[in-house]
């Protein structure tokens, strides 16, 4: 089954006079259980590609398919709604919210709409999912980057979403406690968990099964990379 | 997001800096108390009325003689308002049907070797009726919820009778204290006591007697004195003819105006008082009504509540302006806070709800303090409202009210700002 398939398609900034094509037209399709790579200069458009397909912005032209659903045409609400079911996010800076300590950070998507089960109890198999089962009350100004990462990693997973979206989720890291997060991801890949990853740093890279080029808003090619470490 | 997490989200939102909440929180502070203190004066106002409720009985017009300092002393201005000028009111002025007349003054009171100078008071025999229905005095400890009768007011003996005021029968009532100084424990009933050397019948003692309203009680002495036939009084005890006040009962209290007219008419013929070329009488007495008392006490109370009323609205308003400052301040800051709650799938509504609601705490916490603030202001103002301020019940919910009103409509923008946030420029946000 297809996670994500998008058709032509496009999102224009309009900065006061002059417009600016952040994409000129993609297509792609990423399949259930995938880890795909997004590299490209700054610029090239890898951000806003994420963006969108993180419904946090809507194309100005062309489609996205979301597990079959168009998310083009939904409203904010609704793709508020999305981002909290069907989508987790991982960022660079982890974005954790420094006055709640790391099980509440994980509980944030479940306190916005309706989810099954406890909300402790699902935050806590998420914690304990990337191994910080003893750091539940600790603040993230009480915690290394490496654990602020995980954090943020079971906040992307405590809602079980379809896709999970990471903008270089190493950057803030050094190389060893990268390459330990790096693992994580590649192991939940490995349960099926579908991902799609921003990264400059090609060793990162390489971990994903497929790896995208964008340049000037457009994929250059899609070969698959066959390295898988 | 469910109404007890935007709850507690508000909460540590607030929780977050406690100092600027506090100084923010200062205007409704204020604001409210003045609610407080404005509907406690309001309250105030209105109890006053119903405790003067008969202090002038509605059907009554008091008529008092003008004065005037002369050679140091207080004088009757023109004409002195007589016992006769009473005497003949109600069979020439329709609508008066009864005229009571009073005198004061003071003379030199003897019994046996104890001598005291002392005020007396002529009156009528319905004079206790006239005390009762003034309200200001009553015996000692006396349950404010029980009635008063004449007899309660008399420890021993009577108080003289109708008949005993029509003849100026030398008889009088003492005070209980001018008993107890004059006879030092003997029965002073029957006994004669020598007032400015008119001998007159001991025929009652008062029982002991205070002021109702307790901070009244230091000032006035109702157990120092006497009462007396106001015609005995008048025949015996002044040099010259003193003035009266004069109560008249006016038959229709729906014509009470009418009535000042024509007692107006009947006295200036009697004290020959003409127009003057501006048309208008210089008359030589007033007269006062229920209405023109409590209309003075409640335009005061007015004007004091007028002002608090305004002092109220410009706190609030800087209050609520306050608190939309600080909101604004706390939405900038936490940009990043609502761009990531926004990615997790926070929808707008929910972030309106957090920060309208953390507007609304810090309001009703401001609100809460305000009430408090503005109980313990009551005595201030009643302090400077002739202590006529009393808390109104309604006006705790009120105020508070009004407190949640206004961080919800100056939280509104900050939390409809808040909410209208791009996610994506959030993140972003350093």
């Amino acid at each position: 089954m297809k996670v994500i398939r998008t058709h032509d398609l496009r999102r224009t900034y309009v900065l006061g006079k002059s417009a600016v094509e952040a994409l000129r037209g993609v297509d792609i399709e990423v399949q259930t259980g995938e880890f795909v790579a997004l590299m490209g200069p700054s610029g090239s458009g890898k951000s806003t590609m994420l963006h969108l397909l993180g419904c946090l912005d809507r194309p100005t032209a062309g489609s996205y398919w979301l597990e079959d659903r168009d998310m083009s045409k939904l409203s904010r609400d609704e793709r508020a709604q999305v981002r909290n079911q069907r989508v987790g996010f991982i960022f660079q800076t982890f974005n954790l919210l420094p006055r709640l300590n790391a099980l509440d950070n994980i509980a944030l998507p479940l306190l916005y709409g309706r989810h099954a089960g406890s909300v402790d109890q699902r935050a806590a198999e998420a914690l304990e999912r990337v191994g910080l089962a003893s750091r539940a009350q600790h603040r993230p100004n009480e915690l290394s980057g490496g654990e602020c990462q995980r954090v943020a990693i079971a906040r992307a997973l405590v809602a079980d979403p379809a896709l999970i979206l990471a903008d270089e989720p190493t950057g803030n890291l050094d190389s060893k406690t990268g390459a330990e997060i790096m693992r994580l991801l590649d192991e939940l890949c490995a349960e099926g968990r579908t991902i799609l990853m921003v990264t400059h740093d090609a060793n990162v890279a390489a971990h994903a099964g497929r790896i995208l080029q964008m340049q000037d808003g457009r994929i250059l090619d899609g070969r698959r990379s066959g390295v898988a470490a | 997001m469910s109404l007890l997490n935007t709850l507690l989200t508000a909460l540590r939102g607030i929780g977050s800096n406690t100092l600027r909440t506090a100084l923010t929180t200062l205007g409704i502070i204020i604001g409210v108390a003045s609610v407080i203190a404005t509907l406690a004066l309001g309250n105030g106002a209105r109890a006053a009325v119903n405790a003067n409720f008969r202090s002038l009985g509605s059907d009554q017009i008091q008529i008092d003689q003008d004065l005037e300092l002369k050679n140091g002393q207080m004088q009757a201005e023109g004409e002195t308002l007589t016992y006769e000028d009473g005497l003949g009111m109600p069979g020439a002025v329709p609508l008066v049907d009864r005229a009571e007349m009073t005198v004061g003054g003071s003379a030199k009171v003897r019994y046996g070797r104890q001598t005291d100078q002392l005020n007396f008071q002529g009156t009528d025999a319905g004079a206790l009726l006239s005390v009762i229905s003034e309200g200001q005095i009553q015996p000692v400890g006396w349950p404010a919820d029980k009635p008063l009768t004449p007899q309660a007011f008399i420890a021993q003996g009577r108080f003289f009778t109708d008949a005993e005021v029509v003849d100026g029968d030398p008889v009088c009532v003492l005070g209980y204290q001018t008993a107890l100084d004059l006879f030092e424990g003997d029965d002073p009933i029957g006994q004669t006591v020598w007032v400015d050397r008119k001998s007159c019948e001991v025929v009652g003692v008062a029982a002991e007697l205070e002021a109702v309203n307790v901070e009244d009680r230091i000032n006035t002495r109702p157990n120092e004195g006497l009462f007396m036939p106001v015609s005995f009084a008048i025949q015996n005890l002044f040099d010259q003819e003193p003035w009266v006040t004069i109560i008249a009962h006016v038959s229709d209290e729906s014509k009470m105006e009418a009535a000042k007219a024509e007692i107006a008419t009947y006295l200036r013929q009697r004290h020959g008082i003409l127009p003057g070329p501006d048309g208008k009488y210089a008359d030589d007495f007033h007269m006062t009504t229920r209405q023109d008392v409590l209309g003075a006490q409640q335009q005061s109370a007015a004007t004091f509540s007028l002002l608090l009323t305004a002092l109220a609205v410009v706190s609030l308003v800087v209050g609520g302006i306050g608190i939309m400052n600080v909101m604004l301040v706390s939405v900038s800051e936490r940009t990043r806070e609502i761009g990531v709650r926004m990615a997790v799938g926070a929808r707008g509504r929910d972030v309106v709800a957090q920060f309208l609601l953390e507007a609304i705490l810090l309001s009703a916490g401001g609100g809460l303090l305000g009430i408090a603030l503005g109980i313990l202001t009551i005595p201030i103002a009643a302090s400077l409202n002739q202590g006529v301020a009393l808390l109104d019940p309604e006006s705790v919910p009120l105020a508070f009210g009004v407190s949640l009103a206004t961080g919800l409509v100056f939280g509104l923008y900050p939390a409809l700002r808040a909410s209208q946030l791009d996610p994506i420029e959030a993140l972003r946000y350093e």
